[in-house]
């Protein structure tokens, strides 16, 4: 085993051997062998399942989004929201919008007799 | 197949990266002997990656077995641009340190004054059996990332910018961390430095 330096880049292959063999598994063939017959059992998903739940979740960002979209632009057109049309009594009893208005009107028939 | 030897250790980081992108799209495809060429190259270094971590043999076999399974259902998403290897171990170690962490703290038995202060040399192998054991309680006295850093590194053959994304720390540290597991490591093995 060499003096490691702090900057070396190189394995040093006499630690390697000797933590190699310290943590050497045994048996790779069990293992695998236990591994494959787990994996028998998983659901690997595929390409298609893979794109499928991309898909699904496309379908539904684009209804999302156009479903905003289709507020915003119903928003924007809308006009203003329709007057209520007054009734007679209404406007009899409401006082006059612009009173100003009303007596220039009858200061000018008065000033007309 | 399953009596087929894992990989050796340092050639399994030089697999050509394109050969493994195709065994990897067989696998997704559904071809489960793909998978199980994968496995087979990548048991051993999965197994002792888990063991440095967690000491106990029986369960770094379980937390390998589970990353290899956790990798089948995540191949699809892996980036075949990269290599398999280190996205592999990743996974593996993630598992190790999980496991580790879920089952109940074992205590860590002190160093043996007598393995540590010296000893015979390892000619034998009852001698080379307690400097495997001497070896495995060093490293059980080291931070779990350092022990992993020094495995992937002096072991497996994995360069530091390799184990970086492994252990999803900078370059920097991983050779940090190696230098220090190996100067750890060294000042308990001296006399079998002497030997050696």
């Amino acid at each position: 085993m060499k003096d490691p330096l702090p900057f070396d880049h190189r394995a040093d292959p006499a630690l390697g051997k000797a933590l190699r063999e310290a943590l050497d598994p045994g048996d790779a063939g069990a293992f695998t062998a236990r591994v494959m017959a787990l994996a028998g059992q998983v659901r690997v998903p595929s390409w298609d399942a893979v794109l499928a739940r991309w898909a699904r979740t496309g379908v539904a960002a684009a209804v999302v989004v156009s479903l905003a979209a289709g507020y915003l632009v119903g928003r924007a057109t809308a006009g203003p929201p329709a007057a209520v049309r007054p009734t007679v009594s209404d406007v009899l009893i409401a006082p006059p919008a612009h009173p100003g208005e009303v007596e220039v009107v009858l200061a000018s028939v008065i000033g007309n007799n | 197949m399953a009596d087929l030897p894992s990989q050796p250790a340092q050639e399994v980081a030089r697999i050509p990266q394109q050969d493994e992108a195709e065994l990897v799209a067989r696998a997704v495809a559904g071809e489960r002997a793909a998978f199980g060429v994968l496995v087979e190259r990548y048991a051993g270094v999965a197994r002792r990656v888990a063991r440095a971590v967690l000491g106990n043999p029986e369960d770094a076999d379980d937390a390998a077995q589970d990353a290899m399974l956790s990798a089948l259902v995540k191949l699809g998403q892996y980036d075949a641009r990269r290599p398999f290897g280190p996205w592999l171990l990743r996974i593996v170690a993630n598992a190790a340190t999980d496991r580790r962490r879920r089952r109940s703290v074992r205590r860590v038995e002190p160093l043996d004054v007598g393995l540590t202060a010296g000893g015979p040399r390892p000619d034998t192998t009852a001698q080379r059996r307690a400097l495997s054991e001497r070896l495995r309680q060093a490293l059980a006295q080291l931070p779990e990332r350092r022990r992993m850093a020094v495995v992937l590194f002096d072991v497996e053959g994995y360069s530091h910018a390799e184990i970086a994304p492994i252990l999803g720390i900078p370059e920097g540290t991983v050779r940090s961390e190696v230098f220090h597991a190996r100067r750890r490591l060294r000042v308990l093995l001296a006399d079998w430095k002497e030997g050696g």
